[in-house]
Order: structure tokens, then sequence, then C-alpha cells
């Protein structure tokens, strides 16, 4: 579905056409992304695969909200993200997107379960923060510290604040780059329930070939462009899945 | 340029605005230094050379009237080194135009020369001239006020003759550097002038024919100067004298001494407020920037630099904001010392006062200045040397947040997660947080005990003037009148009411102290005077015994109940034993009251009147006015109102310059504190506050975690600013108090609200210029790096 039909689809999470993404960098500028069109229908299990600095965490940024293109249009749903300014961008991303970082990014002086209530403060129909950690398999570290927690526990608890919100996307770069095998797939197993349970689209960049198995479709990315698109008919759950 | 000492450079350019928030601290450490060391400095070195220029005395002593031949006998006195016999006498003087009372002291000169003590410093023409009767030498601050020039001629009542002076030079001595008109409390130089009249002048115009009533005396070195006194006041006690005194009691030199001693009591109290808040601050920042160069000090030791290359590198950052404060801070400092200068110009009438630069000082000054930061940057540079490569290379531990008691307040309030981050992050800290509130704290407490100031000197204002003071004016006479002379004053149409005031000289003994001064008394049913207490309470005149002020009971160490000693000076030496039954707190002089009884008991007579208190109508001020200055008997009359006014010219103006200099010194102190503390709180969370957008949090919402924090110590900061302002306050009061004045301690509540206000100011644009940075968070890039 690499098409260039950015015509209104309910179907679709997200349309896009023609983004491009140049970074002046001093006297150099660098085309992190060269005219890309994508169409990622919701609910879908998408991940991007390719080397660094093919233009995969570029795209993820942009259609999280967190940068704009330099040209091109991207809508999500029926709302044109790149006609939103900066604030409109922040609501997009407050009542839409959950992040999932490789460095997890939790706030250090707040305790699991505020962690996520950061998030359930203030979107709009959130579950429970205990329901989240519950979901990731953390009830019983609500009261823990990040700095009282193992990468992976710190991890799932970035899950868990991801998906407390009812996002309709999980955008989540490299979020097993800094775990090991057993542990990151713990973490792709909470993923993977949130996409079942909540029908949540989500969108995982990877350097590892290995997860790309438990997607629908693969964009393999190369010098920011998508240099092929890969359908999976059967996708593997995360447990069977090692690196 | 060596690599680490370019690292060095670019350091202080990335971190040019906290540099120069330090820089302005420690800058006004040395402004204030230079100001107070340096003025305090100039003034003492231009009084001495100019007391020893001018042969200032040493002990004086003024009598009825006694024959010059007495001045030989004095002069025999051991230890007496030269003694000269002067005439002063009190005039009026005329100015056409001009209806106010203009008084003047005439002091006699030697015409031919042959004067030696306090001797005249001419600025312009000569010194009287014999045979020429009319010829006068007039102070420089009146003449300049009243535009009298070489030639000028001015109308003059001496000693109940009308004569016309001539100006033939124009001057200055060293015993009237402070000339002050009795009853008033600031110079007056437009209404009170100090004139010299050639000796046989002045003789012939007061009848005192080859006789004197003033005594000035140098001693001999090493000479005991009470010894020398107890002489003089034997000799002179048939001749009517009030107790020869030293300069520590001499009006001039006791103001001169007054304003020095203030100026020490600024160097002691405010440079160090700076230091201390300047050592703190280099502390937290450098603190700070080597926790986020750990691994590039790491690396920087792997390559083979020792630990002391590391300490000296990161004590040059200290050391080169102390350099930069060094150089603000002097020119600051010269340009606030000559202003300050200026302003003693003013008052203070010296043949010169400049504002010398003296290097001790900026010595002094650039030591304290590099030893504040160089302490302060102390923690870091050690803890710097001490990391190990391989420890340091690694990231640190990350931060470990604990539930503590702050936490459980959290729970109750229900803070947000927001308001936890911010709570936890100021427990996470306490050090830090702890100079923030003490920094904003000591900024507030330096502008309030400033403004303290300024209202304890209108208190003082309004106890002197307004509450003890109705009368509109005080006439004196030539000499001490009977009841005639106050029904003749009361018989002037559109005066009101007429009331005598008694004073008599008076030495009082308790134990081995004793004190010159005088006893004041009233009519019992006086309506024109009242002696207020610190209280603001009015205090009867005791129907025995005697009541003395605060200061003049704490120099004799008195108490409630003890005999003092009462000796009748400057005529008959009675001798009387009076118990201290009050003790009141006035805010000026060292004074001593009793009820007219006592004082009548004291001297053995009916005691006459030296001055009498008139109520008038505004509506007959001229005429009254004009009838006075014709009245032979009328020594010199003051205007309430028009001391009063100048009174509060002298506050309004000084105090213009004292105020925008602290709102500058404390706004400094609060930027600098607040600057840091929230670069380095942006520093630390930036990561924290790309997550929160990330996450959907709106900018504004963002900065509350930041502005919440610096707002959290600012507000806990404010009511230590005002236990610290209080407590600076009372040092304050106590180190400017002198025999002269003793400030009441009068803040008020808009006070507390300006300090309040001005330090909020400071901290709330300084912490605004910070938050703006949230705005440009990029959040990439923040989140792509680990913190």
């Amino acid at each position: 579905m690499n098409g260039k039909d950015v015509a209104l689809d309910e179907s679709l999470a997200f349309r896009g056409e023609g983004l491009e993404k140049v970074y002046q960098t001093g006297e150099t500028s660098v085309r992190a992304l060269r005219g890309v069109d994508l169409a990622i229908p919701l609910g879908e299990m998408l991940v991007l695969l390719g080397p660094s600095g093919s233009g995969k965490s570029t795209l993820l940024n942009i259609i999280g909200g967190l940068d704009r293109p330099t040209s091109g249009r991207l809508f999500y749903r029926d709302t044109e993200l790149t006609a939103l300014d900066d604030r409109e961008l922040t609501r997009f991303r407050r009542a839409q997107i959950g992040f999932i970082f490789q460095f997890y990014n939790l706030i250090p002086s707040l305790t699991a379960e505020e962690n996520v209530r950061l998030v359930t403060d203030i979107a709009n129909n959130p579950m429970e923060p205990r329901d989240a950690l519950e979901l990731v398999g953390l009830a019983d570290r609500c009261d823990h510290y990040p700095a009282q927690l193992s990468g992976g526990e710190q991890q799932r608890v970035a899950v868990a604040r991801a998906i407390a919100k009812r996002p309709g996307v999980l955008l989540c770069d490299e979020p097993t780059g800094a775990l090991d095998s057993s542990t990151g797939v713990r973490v792709l197993e909470t993923l993977e329930r949130a996409h079942a349970e909540l029908g949540t689209t989500v969108v995982i960049i990877t350097h590892n070939v290995g997860i790309a198995v438990m997607a629908h479709r693969i964009l393999h990315f190369r010098d920011g462009q998508i240099a092929r698109v890969e359908t999976n008919e059967h996708p593997v759950e995360p447990r069977q899945i090692s690196w | 340029m060596k690599a680490l000492d370019l690292k060095l450079a670019r350091d202080l350019w990335r971190m040019r605005g906290q540099a120069l928030a330090i820089a302005l601290v420690l800058a006004a450490a040395t402004a204030t230094f230079v100001l107070s060391v340096g003025v305090h400095g100039s003034l003492v070195a231009t009084r001495d050379a100019y007391y020893a220029r001018s042969h200032f005395a040493d002990v004086f002593a003024t009598l009825k009237r006694a024959p010059r031949s007495i001045v030989a006998r004095i002069a025999d006195i051991p230890g007496v080194q030269r003694a000269e016999g002067n005439i002063i006498q009190y005039a009026t003087l005329d100015f056409p135009g001009r209806e106010e009372p203009i008084r003047a002291l005439i002091n006699s000169v030697d015409e031919f020369g042959r004067s030696r003590l306090n001797a005249i410093t001419l600025r312009k023409g000569i010194l009287p001239r014999p045979e020429h009767a009319s010829d006068v030498v007039v102070d420089e601050n009146f003449a300049k006020a009243n535009g009298l020039g070489l030639g000028s001629t001015v109308a003059a009542q001496i000693y109940g003759r009308r004569q016309t002076l001539v100006i033939v030079g124009i001057g200055m001595a060293p015993n009237y550097v402070y000339a002050l008109a009795p009853g008033d409390l600031v110079p007056d130089e437009r209404r009170f002038g100090i004139f010299w009249m050639g000796r046989k002048a002045l003789e012939a115009a007061t009848d005192r024919r080859e006789a004197i009533n003033t005594l000035s005396l140098t001693l001999d070195r090493g000479a005991s100067q009470a010894e020398v006194i107890r002489k003089v006041d034997s000799i002179l006690a048939p001749y009517g004298g009030t107790g020869a005194y030293g300069r520590e009691d001499h009006l001039s030199n006791a103001f001169l001494d007054s304003e020095l001693k203030q100026l020490s009591a600024m160097t002691r109290i405010i440079p160090p407020i700076f230091l201390l808040v300047s050592t703190f601050l280099v502390y937290i920042v450098l603190g700070r920037m080597i926790r986020t160069e750990r691994e590039q000090i790491g690396l920087i030791k792997a390559f083979g630099y020792s630990g002391w290359a590391i300490g000296w590198h990161y004590l040059k950052f200290a050391l080169a904001v102390a350099l930069l404060a060094i150089v603000l801070g002097s020119l600051a400092g010269i340009w606030m010392g000559q202003a300050m200068t200026r302003l003693y110009a003013e008052y203070y009438r010296f043949p010169f006062l400049t504002y010398r630069l003296s290097p001790p000082v900026f010595l002094a000054a650039g030591a304290l200045a590099i030893g504040a930061a160089a302490l302060g940057a102390l923690g870091g540079v050690r803890s710097a040397m001490a990391l190990q490569p391989a420890v340091a290379m690694s990231p640190p531990p990350p931060p470990v947040y604990r539930a503590g008691t702050v936490e459980r307040l959290g729970q109750l309030a229900g803070f947000s997660a927001l308001g936890h981050m911010i709570v936890r992050h100021v427990a996470r800290w306490p050090g830090r947080s702890a100079i923030t509130v003490l920094g904003v704290g000591l900024s507030m407490g330096l502008l309030f005990a400033t403004m303290q100031f300024v209202d304890a000197s209108k208190a003082m204002l309004d106890q002197f003037f307004a509450r003890s003071q109705h009368q509109d004016l005080t006439v004196t006479f030539t000499e001490a009148r009977n009841e005639h002379a106050i029904h003749a004053l009361a018989q002037i149409p559109g005066v009101l009411r007429v009331e005598a005031s008694r004073t008599i000289p008076v030495m009082l003994r308790l134990g081995a102290r004793s004190k010159r001064t005088a006893i004041e008394s009233a009519d019992p049913a006086s309506q024109l005077t009242a002696r207020i207490d610190g209280t603001g309470q009015e205090v009867a005149l005791p129907p025995a015994g005697l009541m003395l002020s605060r200061q003049l009971a704490d120099q004799l160490r008195a108490k409630i109940g003890d005999p003092i000693e009462v000796e009748l000076l400057g005529g008959r030496r009675t001798r009387s034993v009076q118990q201290l039954v009050r003790i009141v707190d006035e805010v000026v002089g060292a004074r001593a009251y009793a009820g007219q009884g006592t004082l009548e008991r004291i001297a053995r007579d009916a005691a006459p009147a030296d001055a009498v208190l008139l109520r008038i109508d505004p509506q007959a001020r001229t005429r009254i006015l004009t009838r006075l200055k014709d009245m032979p008997v009328v020594l010199g009359v003051t205007e309430r109102q028009a001391a009063l006014e100048k009174f509060t010219e002298v506050i309004d103006s000084n105090i213009l310059t004292m105020i925008s200099f602290y709102i500058a010194f404390a706004a400094a102190i609060a930027v600098g504190v607040v600057y840091n503390s929230a670069r380095i709180l942006f520093s630390e969370r930036a990561h924290e506050l790309a997550t929160l957008r990330v996450l959907g949090y709106l900018n504004s919402e963002v900065a509350i975690v930041l502005l919440g924090e610096i707002a959290l110590l600012v507000v806990l900061a404010l009511p230590l600013g005002c236990m610290l302002g209080y407590a600076m306050a009372q040092l304050m009061i106590a180190m400017f108090s002198s025999d002269l004045f003793r400030l009441p301690y009068a803040a008020t509540r808009a006070s507390y609200g300006f300090a309040a206000v001005v330090v909020l100011s400071a901290a709330l644009a300084t912490a605004l210029l910070v938050a703006r940075r949230v705005m440009k968070l990029d959040m990439v890039r923040v989140l792509k790096a680990r913190e």
C-alpha cells in the first residue's frame, strides 16, 4: 500500500505524501527523508527497518508530531498534521500518541505509578494508572522509583505510561535496544498485548531484523526512502522470538 | 593557548549568563567594600590632614566671662602646649527680602595674625584687619548658599546692637566642619553661618573688653587630657566655666566621628553578605559544571593530565569570574564613592574633600573577591581532582529519590505528578535549595534593613519634631531673662502662647563616671513641649528627681533609684544629689530632665528663662519675625518648620541615593541567585522537561515544573527574608547609634512589602528569562541522548 492515494480513507491512521526532511547543519544540508509516501492502516503493527541514518527515526518523529517535514503533507485520520501549529501538535500528541524510547525516559523523581499518572492527568479517557501497570505485569512495583527498577521493568513502566491514555498510536523507537533478549521479549509481549486488547496502531523502529517477524508489514528504509515493503501474512508471537 | 585553556575560555563564553550573574553579586561585594572603605579612608585622611594643618585644638571650654589674663594661667597648666582665648557670640542677621530668621555664630580672631589654633583656611580675601571693625570672614557654605562674596555687606544684630559687617574673606575652620545651629539636627547653610571678626571689634561689640568666653588648648604629647580638664575646670569655675571637654565631645568632631562609625559599620555588614552569597553561587554552579563534565574529566585524566591540572582548570573558572567582578565592582565602587563624597562635601566643610583612590583598598577588595570565589570553588575542585578516570567515564549513578517527610506532606496535599516532581527535586538537593532560599532571603533582608533605615529616620523626625515640639518659634535671649521679658513677648499681636524653657549646664556624676550635659525643664502645664519615649508615649517630667535619656543613663551606667551627683556649672558651683527616677528612650542626644521645682533646688534660685517657645498665628508670622529682630534682648530665633523641612530634605536626598544603590544591590543578589538556580535546574531537568513535552504537555505546563520550584523556594525565602531583615536592621541600629542619635526600630509594613515586591519582581523576571528556554527545547535531540 505504498500508493499515492491520499484521499480520505477511513481505514487509515496515517497518510503521507511526498514527505521530505532536510536538516541544515552549518554549511551542509542533510536530506533525511527524500519524498516518502505512506499509508498506515488503523490497527496495523508496522516495523520500520533500516541502518542508522536511513530516515526511519525522522519519519517516526514526524508522524508522532515531534518534528515537521520540510515539505509534503501528512494526515492522521482526517487531521492534516502538517497544517497544525506547535500548540495543536502538542494537543495531538497528548490525545493520540504513546511514545516508547530506547532509554525509557522515565522521570526519576516519580514512582512507577506517578510516571503513569503524568499521562493520565492530562488525557481524556485514560485507564487507572494501576490498571496500566497491571497490564505490563508491574502491579506490585507501583511505588518503586525508576532507580529501584531493572532496565526491563523501567521499559515496561514506559510502555504502561504510553498505553495508559488509550492512545490511537504507539510509536516505539528501538524499544528493546538497551535490553537483553529475554527482557526485550517481555517488553514486546506487553506491546503486542496492548495492540491486541486496545486495537492500537503500533509502529516500531528497530535495527533488529528478528523483531520484524511480529509485524503485519515491514518498511525497509535506505537513504531517506522506503526501499522495500514486506507484508507478513503470519505474524509471529513475541515469545517465539529471540536474538 | 593551551587546549585546556581554550576549553576554559569556551566554557566561560558558553556559561556567560551564569558567570555574569555571579560576577554581579561579587561585584556588589567589591563595590560596597571599595565604597565604604574608600570613603572612610578619604574622610579620615582629609580630617587628619585638615586638623593637623589648621591646629584643631584638643580641649575646649566655654565660660561666662573671664579676663584675658586667664589664658596665661591656663597655658601654665602642665601638659598644655598652647592656649588661646576668644569670644564667641550668636547674632541675628538681616537680609533684605528675607523674613525668616538667619543666625550667625561670630568668633573672634586675632587681627594681627597671632591666632594659631582652629586656624581659618581662607578661600578668598583676607583676615579681618586691625582698625577695621566691620571686617568679617564668612564660612564658605553660608556665603555660597546666600550669594555672598567679597565686599558684600551684611546687617547684623550683635549683642543688642545693629552693625553692618563687610565681608573681606571667605573661609572655614576645623572646629566647624559640621556647623550646626542650636536646636537643629542637620546643618542649614542658608540660615546659619559661621563668622570671624577681629578680636578688638568683637570685644567692643559685646562689651567684653580684654575678656574672653571660650578657650581652646592643645596638649603636649603624652599629657593626660583628664588631668588638664580637671585643672582647667578648677581655674574657670569662678568665671562661669561650663566644663572643659575633649575632641570626643566637640559637636563638629562628634558628628564626623559618628559618620565614620557608620561607614565602618557598613563595611562590616554589607560586603560580607555579598561575599557569602557569591561563595555559595560559585559552589553550586561549579559543582554542577563538574558533575556534567564528569566524563570529560575522566577522559582528560586518561590522557595523562594530573588531578592538580584539572583542579587548577576549574579553579581558574572561579578566578576569571572573580576578576570580572573586581573590575566591575571597582568601577562601580569608585563611581558611588565619588557620589557619596560629593554628598559629604555638602554637609561637611572641608577645604578639600576628594575621593582618594588608595591602592591597598583595591588590593583588599580584590583579595576578598578572589578568596570568596576560591572558597566556593573548593568543594567542586576537590571532587574533580579526586575523580578516578575509569569511574568518571562511566555515567554517574542515577539520582535516587526516596519518599520522605516532604513526600507524606505531598500525599496529604494531593499533589499532581508535576507537584511531586517539584517537591522531590527540592528535597533531593537540600543544600542547593537552602542556598537559593538563603540567597533570596538575604537579598530581601538587605533591602528591608535599608528601608527600615528610612523608616527609622522618619520616626526620629516624627518623635523629635512632630511629637515633642509644638512651638512655631524658639526665641533665645542674650542672657537669661525673668518673667518680664516673657510677658513682653506675649504682648506681640499674633503670639498665641508663650512658654519659658530653662536649661542649666551641669556635670552629672555616678561613681567614677561623669558626664557634662544640661538639665532641661519646662512648665508643668507645658503645651509646647513633650518628651516622647521609644513606644511613642508622652512622658511627664517627674515632680522630684532626675529623668535621663537612655543614652545618658547608659553612659553613666545608672539605674533607676541611683543617686546622681549634680554639679551646677557656669556660675555658682553648687552640688546636690538627685535620685534617678526615670529613664526615657529618646532618639536624639544624651539629655537630662527635671521638673521646675527640682531645677530651682539645683540652681538655688528661681531659674530664669534662657529661651521661650512661641506658638503664633501663621498669618502674623512675618510681622512677628520682624518685631523679634528689632528686640535687643533677642539673641536668635529658630523656626521649627524650617528645621523640619531642612531635615526632611536631607533625608530625602540621602535616601534617594542610598535606596537606589541598595535596590540595585538587593536585585543583584536576587537575580544572581535565581538565575543560577534556574539555569542549573533547567540543565538538570532538560531531559525530563523534553519528555513531558513529548508526552503531550504544553510549553506553559512544562514551564510550571521549572517556575514552580523557583517559586516554592522564593516563597520559602520571604519569611526568612523578614527575619534576616529584622536582624540586620537591629544590627545596623546598634552599630549606627552614637551619642548624637539613637535610631528607633520603626519598620513599617510597607517596607516589608516593598522589599518583598522588589525581590519577587527580580526573581520572577529572571525565572521567566530562563523559562523561555523551555520553548526552545529540542525534544528529538534531548531524547536521543542518554541523560
